[in-house]
């Protein structure tokens, strides 16, 4: 298994003084750690161990200053702690159980819907945009809703794993409008789906390969800083030092947004 | 419920997504967006008294010379072949295509889908293809993610397969031909 590097961040931007978005990294893991023995025969216990599996989500309010900041924070509190206690579903994992699996991850994200839902229960509440990769090395498996991205580098090509859930790419894609009047009427700002908010989550897997790098983040980044220029900070440095520099570039190109970066390297 | 994954295979552009995107969501995009990995799209279906419950995975499509990665056919219980009957190449590599599929996910019911036949103009498939197709031991089907024409009876057809033995040559739905 590879080892993975990883490290977050989220800064509030130059402009806004409430920062909306939030993040985790976590890691779930059934082990067993062996601290003395007189064994000939460990290997037993190596057998024992379970797969890591490695969680990373960003998330990214909408609706406002605080009520925002609250969405994108208890959805992804919820998510944690939902995946907290559904840890069992990693245990014996194998391609049968995949579908389980994947089940689990998307329930975790239905938990933070709901519980939007149920403190907000008036129409048109706070939401959030969420993207969420747990990582069973190789596979990384993906839940997506909102405008919030994923990224992986893989010797130097940069790939976006998520589509962007606004109404102006759904519009687009039916025909209902062109792309040139989706962007003067702000479609490419309006969710067409997110946590609290229109529920409709992609799902999605990557498999990872040695050496790649995976980014999530909110769009106060993408909007500053060019597909170029990510790759190229990806590519050179280790996790915590590509974070720092991505949100530099962010603030550098304006910093308009709050701007959260989370990055994992395999080596 | 009875769960069967469904891997959609085929070479990059001939339609996969939109043929998912028609069968669960009943949208057509006329823009192409190429995917990444795979998107995972479910669908019940009622087949005879039993729901099934279609995980279709969408594989990110390759040119010719990249192969599927095998991570990604592992447990499939059908295979769902895609060529773009506009384009003779993609139909060409649907048997070294099956050959990887049946390396890592076995001999699964499967059907091919001759995708895009509203562009009538284009269409480049013969009663000849059609019949290599059926003889390689491939079951056909014309569909149009653009218009509906074939996608719910292709994947109808695949959902029965998976609850049933392998389907026998003789039990092919129906290839209609370019006008």
């Amino acid at each position: 298994m590879a080892r993975v590097d990883t490290y977050g961040l989220s800064h509030a931007g130059k402009v806004r003084t409430v920062n909306e978005d939030h993040f985790a990294i976590m890691t779930l893991q059934k082990a067993v750690h062996l601290r003395a023995t007189n064994l000939q025969d460990t290997t037993l216990l190596d057998r024992l161990r379970k797969p890591q599996v490695d969680i990373f989500v960003v998330a990214d309010g909408v609706g406002g200053g605080v009520g925002g900041k609250i969405a994108s924070g208890v959805a992804v509190k919820a998510v944690v702690e939902y995946l907290a206690e559904a840890v069992g579903c990693v245990q014996d994992f194998d391609v049968d159980r995949e579908n389980a699996f994947l089940e689990n991850l998307s329930q975790a994200v239905e938990r933070g819907h709901h519980r939007l839902k149920e403190m907000f229960q008036t129409q048109g509440g706070p939401a959030t945009t969420l993207t969420m990769v747990t990582v069973v090395w190789p596979r990384a498996y993906v839940i997506h809703l909102g405008d919030s991205r994923g990224y992986f580098l893989r010797r130097g090509t940069l790939r976006q794993f998520t589509r962007d859930q606004t109404m102006g790419n759904y519009l687009v894609d039916i025909g209902a409008v062109t792309e040139q009047h989706a962007e003067k009427a702000g479609l490419y700002n309006v969710l067409s789906s997110a946590v609290g908010g229109d529920f409709v989550p992609t799902v999605g897997v990557v498999d990872l390969a040695d050496g790649d790098a995976l980014l999530l983040c909110t769009d106060g980044l993408t909007k500053h800083v060019s597909d170029e220029r990510i790759a190229q900070i990806l590519g050179s440095l280790n996790a915590e030092g590509a974070v720092h520099s991505l949100i530099d570039a962010a603030l550098d190109g304006g910093g308009t947004d709050n701007v959260t970066v989370v990055v994992a390297k395999t080596e | 419920m009875i769960q069967k994954k469904v891997c959609m295979v085929g070479v990059f552009a001939t339609g996969k997504t939109s043929l998912v995107q028609r069968f669960v969501h009943s949208l057509f995009s006329t823009k192409y967006h190429s995917t990444v990995g795979v998107k995972i799209d479910r669908k019940q279906v009622q087949v005879g008294t039993e729901q099934v419950n279609l995980l279709l995975w969408d594989i990110e499509g390759r040119t010719a010379d990249q192969e599927i990665p095998e991570s990604y056919l592992k447990g499939a219980h059908a295979v769902f072949y895609v060529a773009d009957g506009t384009r003779r190449e993609t139909i060409d590599q649907l048997f070294s295509l099956r050959d990887h599929v049946r390396s890592a996910a076995g001999d699964v019911p499967s059907i091919v889908a001759l995708n895009k036949h509203d562009l009538k103009d284009q269409w480049i498939v013969t009663p000849a293809d059609t019949a290599k197709l059926i003889t390689g031991g491939f079951h056909a089907l014309t569909t149009s993610a653009k218009s509906g024409e074939g996608v719910e009876d292709a994947f109808r057809w695949l959902a029965t397969a998976t609850l049933t033995a392998p389907p026998t040559p003789t039990v092919q739905p129906p290839v209609r031909h370019g006008n």
